[in-house]
């Protein structure tokens, strides 16, 4: 073999093998410390990918998913132009249109019912990924409407609605500094992984590491100490934890005297989580709830590290972490460093270290001159707390029912019915819309409902401004041209605010202008970042400083950190929400509903993270899909299995109340005995069926997911499934 | 001493982002029957309470006195001058699986036409100056591209950190 021949064999970029190494960050999973992308391009064409080395937050490395960037780009399931629907909603029978064509409907159309019923009956939807997030906020409310919903309806935003509660501005992890990590039900390995190598990193320097999980993690795995409570226990725990921080005097009472609200009734609340009663209450040995009491509350730096879903997928969500996050006021571990440290946000709920006019910029028209949000009536703390977004968990009701205005009309981006409990409802829904506009990479299900669809291009095809928590930045430029027709999410959205006739500036200033309007206060321009590719480190940054709240109070009602909320205390008679973080069981469960339970004896848990999928992103690609191979499959316990005879790879059936889904079973310690976990969105076996649409916490909205009651079968082998 | 790929148990946590960054290095593609260079395993360990799990990314080892070479009947099996790894000739393999007996550690396979497939040790890239692209991709550091004893001495350093701590923090129980 020749040298060059060997080179190319190599994929070895340079002149001799015309290979080039361009810059992008990888979007197939968004949490917003998106990874850095180096891309071998030979004729224009993506023929391998590397983590970017310049990416402070990957540092060169990348996971199974972002690893699959190639096959992700040149799937064949791509959508290659804007479709018009020919057949029934839900055929999946469309004709190619031109973008001129698709536009000018969809500006026509919106323009037509929003005279005929009003703005507020247009929805507009963010799903994956968030880049474009603040220009559909913008169009929405341009547009008039109030209705901006994302995804967030049913992940992040009733953690941050918990901690807004108890703090009033949330707090991450300063990891770090931390002497000691209490993990709450996040698996960062599996679904961040610069978390996770953080963790590591943290860990050989001697940082102490509590997971509370139910189920077997590789962060619990590295846990000095695991608490494998029952799902849905989550604030019992806590409870009992600060039941023994308080009795052994392990709080911080200088914090507690000068800077909190309602904490002798908390106090008076926590007397009756003894450890042993928190042991009957979790599962977790009282022994086990002292030592982290201790380990948490008598080292000098703690942190708590949650997770934007697993905790508030439980109709008690919220609740249970408020008595989370209380622990952090406990222990005066709020807004220190190495402690919660507050970093207001630069962009898309990042904090870049730089200031910026981003809320000024989406909010382009006050909520007080609109209608009310979708889920208004339904969840008011929710209004009260959540500024940026209606809870589309509300919407398929609100579809169904026009209570209490019609929705006509919903342009959604990414939008998958999957993600919704009782699935199969919202799909129903879905074609009792007017008029339903989805863009999506891949032609989904979902799509298949749509009257337009249109062609959105992935992460290398476009660009997109993103902040990083060190203070870095980057404004990426399209690696290469996008596929067939597809289009920036972004790109769509400023052209169709052209063809609304928007009377918006900014808007008709087009991307870079306003990217520049927005970072204006940090003095950082689109045309600065154009020759940083692999982005930079902002000039200035603010430099973290804690205890912030001793010269600006907590914004909370109180302006103190709050035990007891002052805003829930305004619905305690009203809506029933407990103004302290009572616990309560979750709504189906052998607590709540003993009955049920005797015929439904499995905890339904579902939707924790696989480490080569999210959510339905990567379920189409050979290289993630050959990681695990015999799915979709639910984790069932070895010592469930035998008891139930069956064996690993059975054909099993999970059933509710409301409906039944049959899968592979796949045997596995990492859930505990009486427990099933699934993983969500499969086509093949949608696990979200089984769930009732109400089944959800009545604070925020957000659904049962993590846990519900079912029952398992074994599948009659001669049925087909 | 040669170069190789090292696993830090420890910090592997079965991500399987190796695996795929060897399937998009080698143009490997599962939907053709074409297998995989390097696997994870998930261990699951019953205790009193719970289970204990861990990882491992195994691939070939590139053994020094490799079994494989010595089983093969028409040297397809060599050395790699360059790197020092055990290569594959594809052109001399007659798919007898006669190294699939020999290697103790189950790692050779076959792709469509029946002939050995595995790890090169990225020989092209590491000639060129890279890693290979499994330890290039890994998000926790777990797979490491180094001699043996530079590895050890990693390992050796990291233990002696750990007993200097607990001996900070607790005493050295002479007391």
């Amino acid at each position: 073999m020749s040298d060059v021949q060997r080179l190319l064999q190599g994929k070895i970029p340079g002149a001799a093998t015309g290979i080039e190494v361009k810059k992008s960050i990888c979007a197939i999973c968004d949490p917003l410390t998106q990874c850095g992308l180096d891309l071998y391009i030979q004729d224009g064409r993506i023929i391998k990918v590397e983590g970017s080395k310049e990416n402070p937050y990957s540092k060169g490395t990348l996971c199974s998913k972002g690893a699959s960037t190639r096959q992700y780009v040149y799937s064949d399931d791509r959508i290659q132009t804007p479709l018009k629907r020919v057949g029934p909603r839900g055929e999946g029978k469309f004709e190619p249109i031109t973008w001129d064509e698709a536009l000018d409907t969809i500006a026509s159309q919106l323009k037509q019912i929003k005279e005929q019923a009003g703005p507020e009956t247009v929805g507009f939807f963010a799903g994956y990924a968030k880049f474009f997030r603040p220009f559909l906020k913008r169009l929405a409310h341009s547009f008039g409407s109030p209705n901006y919903m994302t995804e967030s309806s049913s992940c992040y935003q009733a953690m941050s609605m918990a901690q807004k509660l108890v703090f009033g501005r949330p707090g991450g992890p300063d990891i770090m500094r931390a002497d000691c990590l209490l993990v709450w039900s996040a698996n960062p390995f599996h679904a961040n992984p610069g978390n996770g190598r953080a963790i590591q990193n943290a860990k050989e320097r001697g940082m102490k590491l509590i997971v509370v999980d139910p189920r077997v993690t590789p962060t619990s795995a590295l846990a000095d100490l695991h608490l494998q409570l029952r799902p849905g226990t989550d604030g019992a725990l806590a409870l009992a934890i600060a039941h023994v921080i308080i009795k052994e005097k392990l709080h911080d009472q200088d914090f507690v005297a000068s800077y909190t609200y309602g904490f002798d009734e908390y106090k008076e609340y926590v007397q009756a989580f003894t450890p042993a009663k928190g042991e009957e209450l979790t599962g977790v040995p009282a022994s086990k709830i002292q030592e982290a009491a201790r380990m948490y509350a008598s080292v000098k730096r703690a942190a708590i590290l949650p997770s934007a879903s697993s905790v508030v997928h439980h109709t008690n969500g919220v609740q249970n972490y408020r008595a989370v996050f209380a622990l952090a006021g406990l222990t005066g571990n709020y807004d220190v460093l190495g402690g919660n440290l507050v970093n207001p946000p630069s962009f898309i709920h990042t904090p870049g270290l730089i200031p910026t006019r981003e809320h000024d910029f989406v909010q382009s028209r006050p909520w007080s001159d609109m209608p009310p949000r979708i889920g208004a009536d339904r969840f008011p703390v929710w209004m009260d707390i959540i500024d940026e977004e209606a809870q589309a968990m509300h919407l398929p009701e609100q579809i169904r029912t026009g209570s209490p205005y019609p929705v006509k009309a919903l342009l959604g981006f990414g939008l998958n019915y999957r993600m919704w409990p009782d699935s199969e409802g919202f799909r129903k829904s879905l074609e009792m819309l007017d008029f339903f506009v989805n863009v999506d990479i891949f032609m989904t299900d979902t799509c298949k409902y749509a009257d337009i669809v249109l062609p959105a291009c992935t992460s290398v095809e476009r660009s997109e401004l993103r902040c990083y928590g060190a203070g870095y930045i980057v404004f990426t430029q399209p690696a290469i041209a996008p596929r067939y027709q597809s289009r920036s999410d972004i790109d769509i959205i400023y052209d169709l605010a052209s063809r609304l006739g928007l009377d918006d500036p900014l808007f008709q200033a087009g991307l870079d202008a306003s990217i520049d309007w927005i970072l204006e206060p940090s003095g950082i321009t689109a045309a600065e970042l154009k020759k940083h590719p692999a982005g930079m480190f902002v000039p200035n940054p603010i430099k973290p400083q804690e205890r912030k709240y001793r010269e600006i109070d907590f914004a909370t009602l109180s302006g103190k950190m709050e035990f007891k909320s002052k805003v829930l205390e305004k619905y305690e008679d009203k809506s029933g929400h407990a103004a302290l973080p009572v616990y309560t069981p979750p709504k189906y469960s052998l607590e709540a509903t003993p009955e049920l339970a005797k015929d439904y004896p499995f905890i339904l848990n579902t939707g924790s993270r696989l480490p080569m999928f999210v959510h339905t992103r990567t379920f189409r690609l050979s290289w993630t899909s050959s990681l695990r191979p015999n799915f979709p499959s639910a984790d069932m316990n070895p010592t469930d299995a035998v008891r139930l005879g069956i064996r690993q790879d059975d054909t099993i059936r999970i059933i509710t109340p409301k409906d039944a889904v049959s899968v592979k079973a796949n045997l596995t310690g990492m859930v505990q005995p009486g427990v099933i976990h699934m993983y969500h969105g499969h086509q093949a076996a949608d696990v979200n069926r089984l769930f009732e649409e109400d089944y959800l916490d009545p604070l925020s909205g957000f659904p049962g997911f993590k846990s519900a009651l079912c029952k398992v079968e074994k599948a009659d082998e001669r049925v087909v499934l | 001493m040669d170069k190789t790929i090292y696993l830090d148990v420890k910090r592997c946590v079965g991500c399987g982002a190796c695996v795929v960054a060897c399937m998009d290095q080698n143009d490997i593609y599962p939907e053709k029957g074409q297998p995989a260079n390097r696997r994870v395993y998930q261990i699951e360990e019953n205790q009193d309470q719970g289970i204990d799990i861990c990882y491992l990314s195994v691939a070939c080892q590139h053994c020094e006195d490799s079994p494989c070479t010595m089983a093969c009947p028409t040297g397809a099996i060599r050395r790699d001058a360059a790197t020092g790894g055990v290569a594959v000739n594809k052109s001399l393999c007659i798919g007898c699986h006669s190294c699939a007996i020999a290697c103790p550690f189950g790692v050779p396979r076959y792709d469509a036409e029946g002939k050995l497939q595995k790890c090169n040790l990225c020989s092209e890239r590491v000639e060129a100056g890279l890693e290979p692209a499994c330890v290039r991709v890994c998000p926790q550091g777990a797979l490491i591209f180094d001699n043996a004893n530079s590895v050890q001495s990693l390992k050796e350093a990291a233990a002696a950190n750990n007993i200097a701590r607990i001996i900070r923090t607790q005493g050295d129980g002479c007391n």
